[in-house]
């Protein structure tokens, strides 16, 4: 189907006015990639292209370097994610859960939320068979966490134009990979409809470091600035700011992306931008229990239960784009716009 | 053999901590490469693609650009570890013994250790006999430095399947191929294990200054932020930093001050140790043996 049948054009200021619980303007949500690299096969991603240029096979040093992610980077990430008691979305690839059980198990601990990302990293319109494949990547996440997953993210947000159809057919209730608005919409399948939910390419760490080449701290900058934006225009009706990042980039010095990483082994930027931005406990208003509370350690509460606008989207008549958002959201402290940069910038 | 069958996951929060001696915190491992470019290839990188992008052969530009490396670059090398006190391990194409004498001799009187890294500068994927570079590689080392290095590099860090066993059987201990940890791992090989030691490709001016297109200033940042942030680690667990330099690269006036700036940081801390490759082997290996 083509994406202009999936869903018409709306502009987002001509939408019925979408509200979060207690008043809160922006619901913000990390999702952490973990992968697996195939060493058989062409890396996804490079560091280092050979001498003379071209592709080699096999390519231990890409290799290598992604595997830095999964051994060393990502409990840096979680070292920052565990002190500002953030349950990040975990989308990994299905074989990802077995080969590196240790981290699928400390995701599992916390409570995070577990998304299909394809069953190897590979694009969808390479595998063999796409059902296939997204089959074996639910099942993976149900024989591990006891629940079948309810989102899907592509690797490297590739689809065929049957993949929302097949992942609708599948179980699957929201999808990440169209990055076309700053709220939840609904995309027409052959059956019923599914949400997509908004992810990032631009407060991403493979984009932003990896093809884009920025240094380190630009990620902090990133996304300091889309937070500030998103949270003036969720003035209007409420909004979502996603952070996308690896343990092979974040879990470095940068935030290659976060952890680029790149740079090589301080999550700084990474840990400033999911951090800083509501660590101030001045800016703290009400007590609703999913606000950040005034202690020192800006500790933050999280909803205990799902907030199941995954449900309530699902259930309206198709036609209507309406939001949605994500089981393991946490809602932004309100704090005024501006404040964040005053003091708090480098 | 592939990568998995050569060494399985291991998360390194699950490890028993190593430590280094008299408290140290952290090793900092330097390393210098020196690379033959041969006029008739390709060039290995780039400066100045030709115009429309083609490849051309010769290359004479970038031929030269390289060439600058060794005529003026190294040197501002030599004179930055000689008044540190430092001794980097060299990454040595073997055929740079031969082709810039003047070079290698300097890095032998200054008692740097050699690393193998190949013959030549191209992929190892496209050498036809690797067994046999690789004792060429290693022989002309050994009579030229009068001792045998224990220490490989690939060039580029390309490895075939096989190359760590054809890399152990000619008596090589570690690799710097492998930049999946930041501590000396343990991998497999058909001629016994092998050890790699965290090289890297992020504190390193090729992938940065190459491929990432980063300002000249940007090396000193991001060696400081993953020095901070790798001595922080380095009270519960033994760090290694490894910075990989090019004198065609950092050997660059408008780059060697920051070079130069990333030891200045370093060196204001206490609990720092620099120690070259066979150091860091040693070190390793008495560690593990340890009960």
């Amino acid at each position: 189907m083509l994406p202009s049948e999936r869903l018409g054009f709306s502009p987002i200021g001509q939408r019925t006015k979408l509200e979060l619980p207690d008043g809160a303007r922006l619901a913000v949500w990390v999702i952490v990639n973990v992968e697996e690299w195939d060493p058989t096969q062409p890396m996804p991603r490079t560091v280092l292209t050979p001498p003379a240029g071209g592709a080699t096979m096999p390519d231990i040093p890409n290799w290598a370097w992604h595997e830095y992610g999964n051994r060393v980077g990502y409990w840096r990430m979680l070292e920052v994610l565990d002190h500002f008691r953030i349950r990040a979305v975990l989308a990994i690839n299905g074989s990802a859960i077995q080969r590196y059980g240790p981290i699928a198990r400390a995701a599992l601990e916390r409570g995070w939320e577990f998304i299909g990302h394809g069953f190897s990293q590979r694009s969808m319109q390479k595998v063999a068979d796409e059902r296939d494949d997204i089959c074996r990547t639910a099942a993976a996440i149900r024989d591990f966490t006891g629940r079948p997953p309810r989102g899907w993210l592509g690797p490297g947000l590739t689809e065929t134009w049957e993949t929302p159809d097949l992942l609708v057919e599948e179980g699957f209730e929201y999808v990440c990979d169209w990055v076309l608005d700053d709220q939840p919409v609904r995309l027409k399948t052959r059956t019923r409809p599914i949400v997509n939910l908004p992810y990032t390419q631009e407060c991403n760490d493979v984009a932003m470091m990896l093809i884009q080449h920025h240094k380190a701290s630009e990620y902090y900058d990133l996304a300091i600035d889309q937070f500030e934006q998103l949270y003036h225009d969720a003035a209007q009706s409420a909004r979502f700011h996603g952070i996308g990042g690896a343990p092979l980039h974040h879990g470095r010095a940068a935030s290659a992306p976060i952890f680029s990483r790149r740079a090589r082994p301080h999550p700084r930027p990474f840990e400033r931008a999911v951090l800083d931005r509501r660590r101030n406990p001045r800016l703290v208003r009400g007590a609703a229990e999913n606000r950040v509370r005034a202690s020192p350690a800006h500790s933050f509460e999280l909803r205990s239960e799902p907030a199941g606008l995954v449900d309530k989207v699902a259930q309206r008549p198709a036609g209507k784009e309406t939001p949605a958002i994500v089981e393991n959201n946490f809602v932004a402290p309100v704090v005024e716009v501006g404040a964040v940069s005053r003091g708090m910038r480098r | 053999m592939i990568p998995r069958e050569r060494c399985t996951y291991s998360a390194i929060v699950d490890r028993p901590p190593l430590k280094l001696p008299n408290q140290a915190r952290i090793v900092v491992w330097t390393i210098v490469n020196l690379e033959f470019w041969s006029i008739s290839r390709a060039m290995a990188r780039q400066v100045l693609p030709a115009p429309t992008g083609v490849v051309l052969v010769p290359d004479v530009p970038n031929w030269s650009w390289h060439e600058y490396g060794m005529r003026v670059g190294v040197w501002r090398f030599f004179d930055l570890f000689a008044r540190l006190g430092i001794r980097p391990t060299l990454s040595i194409n073997a055929r740079v013994c031969r082709e810039y004498r003047r070079v290698a001799r300097a890095a032998r009187e200054a008692g740097w250790e050699f690393m193998g890294h190949a013959w030549e500068q191209m992929p190892i994927h496209k050498v036809d006999d690797q067994a046999e570079m690789i004792t060429r590689s290693l022989d002309t080392l050994a009579r030229f430095a009068g001792t045998r290095p224990v220490g490989w590099l690939g060039p580029g860090l390309t490895e075939t399947y096989e190359t760590p066993d054809l890399l152990a059987a000619a008596g090589i201990r570690y690799i710097g191929d492998w930049v999946y940890d930041d501590e000396p791992t343990e991998i497999r090989t058909t001629y016994g294990p092998l050890i790699t030691l965290p090289y890297s490709v992020e504190l390193n001016d090729i992938p940065m200054m190459l491929v990432q297109h980063h300002e000249s200033a940007y090396f000193t940042q991001r060696c400081i932020d993953s020095f901070e942030r790798l001595y922080s680690e380095g009270a519960e667990r033994a760090k290694i930093m490894a910075i990989a330099i090019h004198p065609y690269i950092s050997g660059q006036p408008h780059r060697i001050k920051y070079l130069e700036a990333v030891y200045e940081y370093i060196n204001r801390h206490d609990g720092v140790l620099h120690w070259n490759g066979v150091e860091i082997l040693d070190w390793y290996l008495a560690a593990k043996a340890e009960p």
